[in-house]
């Protein structure tokens, strides 16, 4: 499995805001993919977009309840179409099932087209000291394959390079002259990939839809290089988390109008391609053996969990990282692992555990932002709250690591905040031992014990001398609520 | 290596607390018998013949937007016009064809060689030549195909690869040129997909091992969210849409 580094959260996050060429590309991928999205959604009108949302839900709540019965339905289809179909219960099993498809076809180049649970996986290293030679081929994936870095957002992997680090990049990696011209790039991309194309012997790629009627795999992309991986080599491998089935073609319709617009604001992507075992006899091309392999590692987890189980219904859209504001400042790699953002800060404790995960759930302002912004309608703030009960409480045999002084200041605010009388002599008390310390009313970084936690990365305002309910007594409750007496 | 798939279903009824066998409610599109979805299938079919002329409007507006230089064409004379200068523009020497029933009303070999190029079959005679094939089509200058269906909705163009019809000639020269005729129009996803679902059925579960839905050229926005065309596919995609077959 791909190394989990989500323990180093909270310094992660201090070295990325410092960073301004990251600040840079996140500020350019938040505004540019949340405005094409709004726009989208804007075209069709927000009341039918509502209409495809809970049909879209409606779906997924059904296929995921019973998953266990569309996955037989999958599978047989699969096998009819003469594939085969695997099923990997961890990372492991499923590493050593497309090395064995790998042995058993004699292969010695892989293209990929993009797929993130191949790097959940860590599949490229396993491959790769078999002696065989991988190809990531989305122009994204095949960026941070040369700098040797994960990705860090789920549609637009490279998201946090500019163009600099990429044309310093490829001169370093490919020998070629440095341009910053992204056409130039691209192209190169494309001369370097063509004959990798032409000479895999297997194509790996991922799955955004498994079709348990047809024993179909959908992917949707926009380069051609999901075209190419499953159409040029001998063998292709599909691989797909467990949570990726959807009963009917007919289903397929409000998804591919959903998922491109939610994702990056396009109404349909360029490619669709929809994979139903190998080529036929008389085909002309396609590849002669087709695998699919289903991967728990971790699902079952959040699926036995009624409270986190609708996290499986994700898409992978990337809607919630364009708006959330934690996210768009800190950027996917400082959440340690391969599902970054609001989703990520649930489905990532839900397979690694929570225990090297429970920083995570504290990575969001409970703003709401990703849950409007979600294609199924998924109550993200609402399991991030869960998250950070269940890590200070505890929940089964997982126990939660809130300390006692955590949870006596917790009991002690929540006194506080239920009796007003206590919540007045706290301001009070609290005015009379900051005030020397603040300057225009609000106490910046300081190195007072425990104070210091917080003015560290924020301002803390000084409690006012008066309270909003004296305020009320004692000049607003006669004059109307439109008042504008100071 | 794997684990046996009850096993995997096992694992996935204890996490959901279900006992084996399908939903209680039965998932109504599934439920739907033969005759119902042949039923749907023949109104899809009708109705898309009934609205032929908006179709082609709505093709014809949609598919530009969505990145294709769309020729609209009275019959095959025009559409020949059109190939003919678009080979001699883009000085084609060679043309990468499908085998389809299209070429037989427009045949597009004579309006290549027109422009000085030759237009060429792709399609393998024996496996032997199957490395020759690839090495030409990586080489051609255009591919040309049919479109087994045309989305109004989307502005795409669907093909079924099978015999006569590789995978790689829409995807592999620089330039794809696909030709839509009346009868390949549907309005909506929805549409195409209740088609595909009855030949499913028809053909006793199969309906090919592969559906390409083609919508503007090959892009990519992977370095600082700018729009490049032509990384891996076509960089040029036109549609011929003839107003009458």
């Amino acid at each position: 499995m791909a190394e989990v580094v989500t323990r180093d959260f909270v310094s992660a996050t201090q070295a990325a805001v410092k960073d301004t060429q990251l600040r840079q590309a996140l500020r350019r991928a938040g505004t540019g993919f949340d405005g094409t999205r709004r726009e989208a959604i804007h075209e069709v009108t927000p009341e039918v977009w509502e209409e495809w949302r809970e049909q879209a839900r409606r779906i997924k709540e059904h296929t995921i309840g019973h998953l266990d019965y569309y996955l037989e339905m999958l599978e047989r289809n699969v096998t009819a179409a003469g594939g085969r179909v695997h099923f990997a219960a961890d990372a492991g099993q499923a590493n050593a099932i497309v090395a064995q498809i790998a042995r058993d076809n004699g292969v010695r180049t892989v293209t990929k087209s993009k797929s993130m649970v191949s790097e959940e996986l860590g599949l490229n290293h396993v491959l790769e000291a078999q002696g065989i030679d991988v190809f990531e081929t989305d122009l994204g994936e095949y960026i941070i394959q040369l700098a040797n870095e994960t990705p860090s957002h789920l549609v637009a992997p490279a998201l946090h390079k500019t163009r600099r680090q990429v044309a310093q990049l490829f001169a370093d990696q490919l020998g070629v002259p440095y341009s910053e011209d992204i056409e130039e790039m691209a192209r190169i991309a494309r001369v370097v990939l063509r004959q990798k194309f032409l000479d895999a012997d297997m194509g790996i790629s991922g799955a955004n839809f498994l079709v348990a009627e047809t024993g179909s795999l959908v992917i949707i992309t926009n380069e051609g290089n999901g075209r190419l991986c499953t159409s040029a080599p001998r063998v292709h491998v599909g691989l797909a988390g467990m949570e990726k089935v959807i009963p009917s073609l007919q289903d397929l319709a409000v998804f591919l109008r959903l998922l491109p617009r939610s994702a990056t604001g396009q109404r349909i992507t360029s490619y669709m391609s929809m994979v139903t075992g190998p080529r036929r006899p008389d085909d002309e091309d396609g590849p002669e053996e087709f695998h699919l392999v289903i991967v728990d590692n971790g699902r079952s987890r959040l699926l036995a969990d009624p409270a986190l189980r609708e996290s499986l219904y994700c898409i992978r859209c990337g809607a919630c990282l364009n708006v959330c504001p934690v996210y768009q400042r800190v950027g996917g790699h400082a959440y340690g692992w391969v599902y970054p953002g609001p989703i990520g800060s649930i489905v990532t404790p839900g397979l690694v555990g929570l225990g090297q995960a429970k920083d995570l759930p504290n990575a969001s302002t409970l703003c709401g932002a990703c849950r409007d912004a979600c294609p199924v309608q998924i109550n993200i703030p609402r399991m991030l709250l869960h998250l950070r009960h269940v890590a200070a409480e505890g929940q089964g045999s997982y126990q939660g690591t809130g300390s006692d002084t955590e949870s006596l200041f917790a009991r002690g605010f929540a006194a506080v905040m239920s009796s007003p009388r206590l919540l007045n002599l706290g301001r009070k008390m609290g005015r009379w031992l900051l005030a020397p310390l603040a300057n225009r009313g609000v106490l910046g970084q300081t190195r007072l014990p425990v104070v210091s936690r917080w003015t560290r990365a924020r301002d803390l305002p000084i409690p006012p001398p008066r309270s909003f309910a004296e305020i009320w007594r004692d000049e607003l409750s006669n004059s109307g609520s439109d008042s504008k007496r100071a | 290596m794997g684990i046996p798939s009850a096993q995997f279903r096992e694992t996935i009824r204890a996490a959901l607390g279900r006992q084996s066998g399908p939903p209680a409610e039965p998932y109504d599109v599934l439920a739907e018998e033969f005759p119902a979805l042949e039923a749907r299938a023949e109104a899809v079919r009708e109705r898309a013949a009934r609205e032929t002329p908006e179709l082609l409007d709505r093709m014809a507006e949609t598919a530009a937007l969505r990145g294709w230089n769309v020729q609209r064409c009275d019959g095959a004379e025009e559409a020949l016009d059109y190939v003919t200068s678009l080979a001699r523009s883009l000085g084609a020497t060679s043309v990468a064809r499908s085998e389809q029933e299209v070429f037989e009303t427009v045949p597009v070999d004579a309006a290549v060689a027109g422009a000085g190029g030759l237009c060429w079959p792709a399609v393998y005679d024996g496996p032997s030549s199957r490395t020759e094939v690839r090495q030409r089509l990586a080489e051609s200058d255009m591919g040309i195909t049919g479109a087994d269906y045309a989305i109004a909705e989307t502005g795409s163009v669907v093909v079924l690869p099978r015999r006569g019809l590789s995978r790689l000639v829409s995807v592999v020269p620089p330039v794809h040129l696909a030709i839509v005729r009346p009868s390949d129009l549907l309005g909506t996803l929805d549409d195409l997909f209740a088609l595909r679902r009855l030949e499913h059925v028809r053909n006793g579960g199969d309906m090919g091992s592969y559906l390409n839905f083609i919508t503007g050229p090959s892009r990519t926005a992977d370095i600082e969210q700018t729009i490049v065309v032509g990384v891996h596919g076509p960089r040029e995609v036109h549609m011929v849409l003839l107003d009458k077959e």
